[in-house]
């Protein structure tokens, strides 16, 4: 349980729904244990005379009772589920903040795609907690509890029968299958993970299976693992049944032994026959309760599992940063001797690299994919820390620099720029929130994007733009930005060349005094640049302007020959 | 709905025992009841001593023992149903897919696919293993219910089918009302929904243009609404639940009401008959009310089928091999009106030509112009729809696919590396047992050992799936190591359309230098020396064979060959 107080804090934030569904659940609960009771009293009492106020008051009680119950559970599954969702707000948000300040570094470290939709159906799934794994024993308990309280009035041992099924299904057998559940949960969550791999080997290696006549013995393999999957999933339905079938087993055994010990007293006279059907139909009532109790050790697991992950992601202290801001001007790069290696791996992702960027300089950086372009690009940005070596920023180590202060300094294009949905306008507004409209159709004429409307909307992830699209905005937004620091990670490689490259001759243009790095993905176009990186296997191989390298004849100069006789 | 339903009557045995347990448990909650009655009565009314009821109590006990076994029974049997369906649905699926997925994943599905084979699927799980039993519960036990119920007083059984009817209408109106909200607010409610995700998935950029710390407001916002719009749908959802307690409290009230009357004022029926009606008639609403909310789960799994049913009517058309086996060194091709077309999208044009052993083929065209899917023809990876591949004179169709494929190697730009050991990786081209020094000789080969020898594990380390990310010229050296090991007399190349890795590029073409002594090369070609070198070029357009020839009678007799090298020639273009 311990693991679930972070999420329980925060369902208790709304207190009011909470309660209210609990005063509701309760009223329903109650009302029907009330109606059943009262229909067995009544029962009983027409059986013995021939009163028409018997009757009345029977069915008026009926009534009664039965709308009241019925209307009380509305109310119940109406707050419940509006505390539910409250709920969940409180935990995106909390969550949000407390993985914000991780962020952007904790994307790295975590090289799995699937780490963002992970946690939204981490926390997705937590919505079942109040639902499902705190609501509904808090319920049935008091249910319980002031049904047997009004039983002792008439019979301490069929109180004492009640309390003992109330033990049983809400805490004992619940508690059993959680401990059996907790056990076995890893097998089917493993199950699944290695049939999702093998369709996805199975159907984006097919081509190669088939050619190496491995297909058949991997598709038996895939229908293995479906098998083992799915019988897994059997056991957990069973598991599931066994449970429920116990509950409602003990459920009935407590109306047996209500009726024996009713009996038993009726029988001695140290009872009044008349209760006898009334404490039986309690007993059926209240127990009739207990069905959702069975789904607990599997909700409850999820959840906890769930709360869990969520932790462990945000968990890691954030990397200690510095607080100072940078100053203001002309502001240099330097990097010395630099290293970084991702966690896990052993060979250096950039390794022993020195570079100096000084103000109104352009620097282009190339290499094959996986020579560490990419991971310098981050080092720079200093959202990794460094295993070795120094970055500088305007002659202060970067370690003392606080991380939002020398972000606000740079104009950042990524490979893949994340759009917001909304419109052309909402994303732009981003880079500066007090830009003019004008301003905005200003930067997009620049990246030739005249023709998009700021009313233009833009879909999740940007779906309805192509990349060269894309990449287009994600420049106008930065040129919005106007700071004087520019990384740019392959900015145009989806753009047409001609427009690529018109693109950064207004780049150059309107920050003339500004430090431009950008990584390249082909070498035309390179004559402009003041320094030519060659990086390989996350060291620098070479560098020097585009015509000392070509004059040079060594790697960049051939990458050029390679290049030139490469038909797109 | 009625397809799924028919999935669970095919499988009679089930279906049978499914009826039976829930006669046994219709059986059982009368008797349970009727114990429960005679008890009360004998204590209450006749002062019975307590030691007579125990044959009773014996009775009453062995009543709900039933009772939990039989819906024990159900149950399992309903897990087991449930697990049945999703097997056969998973086989299947398997099977259609092992039929023919080229074509899909070159349409970017095979993610799609994924997700039918385990989401999918799990969905319908609702539909066996709990609205299947519950349905049958209810054709069976409610009726049993109203038989003795109309033997004991018919009166109350008159109410009850005058009264009982205005459920399942009432469900289905409802039912209706609340799906119409729920399509009109779907969108909103997954926009809402989205917002978590596009903030998190944003959050890098957020954090670089300062931005992040607004953002709380904003997932908020959107959370608060999305709770208020799934509450409109919500509220709808359980106003029908509620007007559904009413009617089953209603006619409740009814037969209380009239057995009052019996009991009080006319005196016309027992204590015991009053008493165990009104035991029987909740029990005989609550099962058309778990009825209800069992429809409800159904319904979720009913699209999940469809989706499934879509993708098993699918029409496949599977290669067909014969017996003749190709002879160990490289084949005579000939073209023979080979065409393809696919559903009303790609086609390719009739390709006719020649390939004899060991020459050199260039195909060059646009991308979009049909190269990988002629390259996956000659592979024998897809059915053509007309004409025929000859290979030494014979059809396609008649040699046998393994001492083919025995034949074939196939280098693309983004070769699949399966989950498992760098070295399994390789041995998977030679089809036999290996030493470790042919092994290593390949790697050597590939130019790949070297980066292999800087490895923990070298040759052992994982990789794909869950193992050690390889850079995509990394990825074509171990499938060059393939090709070595494997000794194909047919090769099939893609060349990398990307220059900068200048390693790789050297290492391949050195490789296929010396592969090209033992084999035919057929390469999709991106290089200018490649496509000089070799002794056809394939010249493709819009899925149409343009030119073949050699270089220099390209360059005489076809101009857009000229023009291309032209515009190549140009340089810096790009």
């Amino acid at each position: 349980m311990n693991e679930l107080k972070h999420v329980l804090r925060l369902t208790l934030i709304e207190k009011k729904d909470v309660a209210i569904a609990i005063f509701f659940g309760f009223i329903a609960g109650a009302a029907s244990v009330a109606l059943m009771g009262s229909s067995g009293y009544l029962i009983s009492k027409a059986a013995l005379t021939s009163h028409m106020t018997t009757l009345v008051v029977m069915a008026a009680c009926l009534k009664l009772f039965g709308f009241i119950s019925a209307l009380s559970r509305y109310g119940e599954r109406l707050y419940s589920h509006r505390a539910t969702f409250t709920m969940l707000s409180h935990l995106r948000v909390s969550f949000f903040d407390r993985l914000a300040p991780l962020a952007p570094g904790i994307f790295g470290k975590y090289r799995s795609g699937d780490l963002l939709s992970r946690i939204v159906g981490d926390v997705e799934s937590l919505q079942n907690f109040l639902l499902r794994v705190f609501y509904p024993p808090v319920v049935l308990g008091i249910v319980f509890l002031s049904t047997i309280f009004f039983s002792s009035f008439f019979s301490m041992g069929i109180a004492a029968v009640m309390f003992i099924g109330m033990l049983l299904t809400v805490i004992v057998v619940p508690a059993l299958f959680s401990i059996r559940k907790r056990r076995t949960d890893g097998q089917t969550r493993a199950k699944r993970g290695s049939l999702a791999i093998e369709a996805t080997e199975f159907l984006y290696g097919f081509r190669d299976l088939k050619i190496h006549q491995q297909l058949n013995a991997k598709e038996q393999q895939l229908a293995n693992d479906a098998v083992q999957y799915n019988e897994s999933q059997r056991k957990e339905g069973l598991e599931e049944n066994l449970a429920q079938s116990i509950n409602s087993m003990v459920a009935l055994l407590v109306s047996f032994f209500v009726l024996g010990v009713g009996a038993y007293f009726v029988a001695a006279g140290e009872l009044n026959g008349l209760y006898l059907a009334m404490l039986v139909m309690i007993s059926i009532a209240a127990f009739e309760n207990v069905a959702p109790m069975a789904a607990f050790p599997a909700y409850f697991e999820e959840s906890r599992k769930a709360a869990v992950r969520l932790e462990e992601i945000v968990a890691e202290p954030a990397a200690p940063r510095g607080t100072e801001q940078l100053p203001e001007g002309p502001l240099d790069i330097k990097l010395t001797r630099a290293s970084f290696s991702y966690p896990g791996e052993k060979k250096a992702a950039v390794d022993d690299v020195s570079l100096h960027l000084k103000p109104g300089t352009k620097t282009a950086i190339v290499g094959p994919s996986g020579s560490g372009k990419s991971t310098l690009m981050q080092l720079l940005l200093n959202v990794f820390p460094l295993d070795h070596g120094q970055l500088s920023i305007g002659g202060m180590p970067a370690e003392k620099l606080q991380q939002e202060s020398i972000w606000q300094k740079m104009n950042v294009v990524l490979q893949e720029n994340h759009f917001f949905y909304g419109t052309v306008r909402s994303n732009l507004l981003i880079a500066d929130p007090e830009a003019s409209d004008e301003k905005m159709e200003r930067a997009l004429a620049k990246v030739q994007l005249e023709l998009f409307p700021l009313s233009m909307a833009v879909e999740e992830k940007g779906q309805n733009l192509s990349g060269g699209q894309k990449q287009r905005l994600a420049i106008a937004r930065a040129l919005l930005k106007g700071k004087s620091l520019w990384l740019l990670d392959e900015p145009v490689s989806s753009v047409d060349s001609l427009t690529g490259q018109a693109i950064y001759e207004e780049l150059f243009q309107q920050g003339k005094g500004d430090i431009f790095v950008a990584i390249s993905h082909d070498l035309a176009g390179l004559e402009k640049m003041d320094q030519i990186i060659v990086m390989e296997n996350g060291r620098i191989v070479e560098s020097g302007s585009y015509q000392e390298l070509m004059e040079r004849k060594s790697h960049f100069h051939q990458l050029k020959q390679v290049e030139n006789s490469v038909f797109a | 709905m009625n397809d799924l339903k028919q999935l669970a009557f095919q499988r009679k045995n089930i279906m049978a025992f499914l009826a039976a347990a829930s006669l046994l448990k219709g059986i059982a909650t009368i008797g349970q009841a009727l114990f429960f009655v005679f008890i009360a009565d004998r204590v209450f009314l006749q002062n019975a001593a307590f030691e007579s009821l125990l044959p009773l109590f014996g009775g009453l006990f062995a009543a709900i023992l039933l009772r939990v076994m039989a819906g024990y029974a159900i149950g399992r049997a309903g897990v087991n149903l449930a697990a049945d369906v999703k097997n056969e649905f998973r086989t299947n699926l398997i099977k259609s897919f092992a039929e023919n997925p080229l074509l899909s994943a070159a349409q970017g599905q095979s993610g799609q696919k994924v997700s039918l084979l385990m989401d999918a699927v799990d969905e319908v799980d609702g539909f066996f293993s709990k609205y299947i039993p519950q349905m049958i519960q209810t054709y069976i036990i409610p009726l049993l219910l109203l038989v003795v119920i109309f033997t004991q007083n018919w009166t109350t059984g008159v109410i009850i089918l005058i009264t009982a009817p205005f459920i399942p209408v009432f469900m289905a109106m409802v039912g209706k009302g609340t799906k119409k909200k729920a399509d009109e607010k779907m969108e909103q409610l997954n926009r809402f929904s989205g917002t978590f995700l596009d903030i998190l998935q944003g959050l890098s950029t957020l954090k670089l243009f300062g931005q992040a710390e607004k953002q709380q407001k904003a997932i908020r916002k959107s959370s608060l609404s999305f709770r208020d719009s799934t509450m409109e749908v919500l509220k709808s959802a359980f106003l029908s639940s509620l007007m559904l307690e009413y009617i089953s409290m209603l006619s409740i009230g009814i037969v209380a009401l009239e057995i009052g009357l019996r009991l009080v004022v006319f005196d016309s029926i027992s204590f015991f008959t009053a008493f165990f009606i009104l035991i029987l008639v909740p029990d005989f609403f609550n099962l058309l009310k778990d009825f209800g909310s069992a429809f409800h789960t159904a319904r979720g799994s009913v699209s999940a089928a469809k989706q499934l049913g879509a993708e098993l009517e699918k029409k496949h058309s599977p290669l067909t091999w014969g017996n003749e086996a190709v002879a160990p060194e490289p084949p005579h091709l000939s073209l023979e009106g080979l065409s393809f077309q696919y559903g009303e999208g790609f086609e390719l044009a009739p390709f006719n030509g020649e390939i004899p052993p060991y020459s050199q083929v260039a195909i060059v065209g646009k991308s979009g112009s049909g190269k990988t899917t002629f390259m996956h023809l000659l592979a024998g990876l897809l059915p053509q729809s007309q004409g025929h591949l000859m290979i030494n004179g014979v059809p396609r169709e008649t040699v046998s696919e393994k001492s083919w494929f025995d034949q074939l190697s196939y280098i693309s730009q983004n070769p699949y590396l399966f989950a498992g050991t760098i070295r399994e990786n390789m041995e998977i081209g030679a089809n036999r047992q290996v030493n470790d020094k042919e092994v290593l000789a390949a790697a050597e080969k590939a130019g790949i050992a070297e980066m292999i020898s800087t490895l923990e594990q070298g040759f052992e380390t994982l990789v794909g799936e869950a193992g050690r990310g390889l850079s995509g010229g990394e990825k074509q050296r171990i499938a060059l190591a393939r090709a070595f090991l494997k000794k194909p007399s047919l090769i099939l190349f893609d060349e990398p359309t990307t220059g900068l890795d200048l390693r790789t590029e050297q290492i391949l073409q050195a490789s296929l230098r010396e592969l090209q002594k033992t084999s035919t090369v057929i390469t999709v070609a991106h290089r200018l020396h490649t496509i000089k070198n070799a002794d056809i070029i394939f010249f493709l357009e819009n899925g149409k064979l343009e030119a073949a020839g050699s270089h220099d009678e390209l360059l005489q007799n076809y101009g857009p060959y000229k023009e291309m090298l032209a515009v190549q020639q140009g340089g810096g273009v790009r």
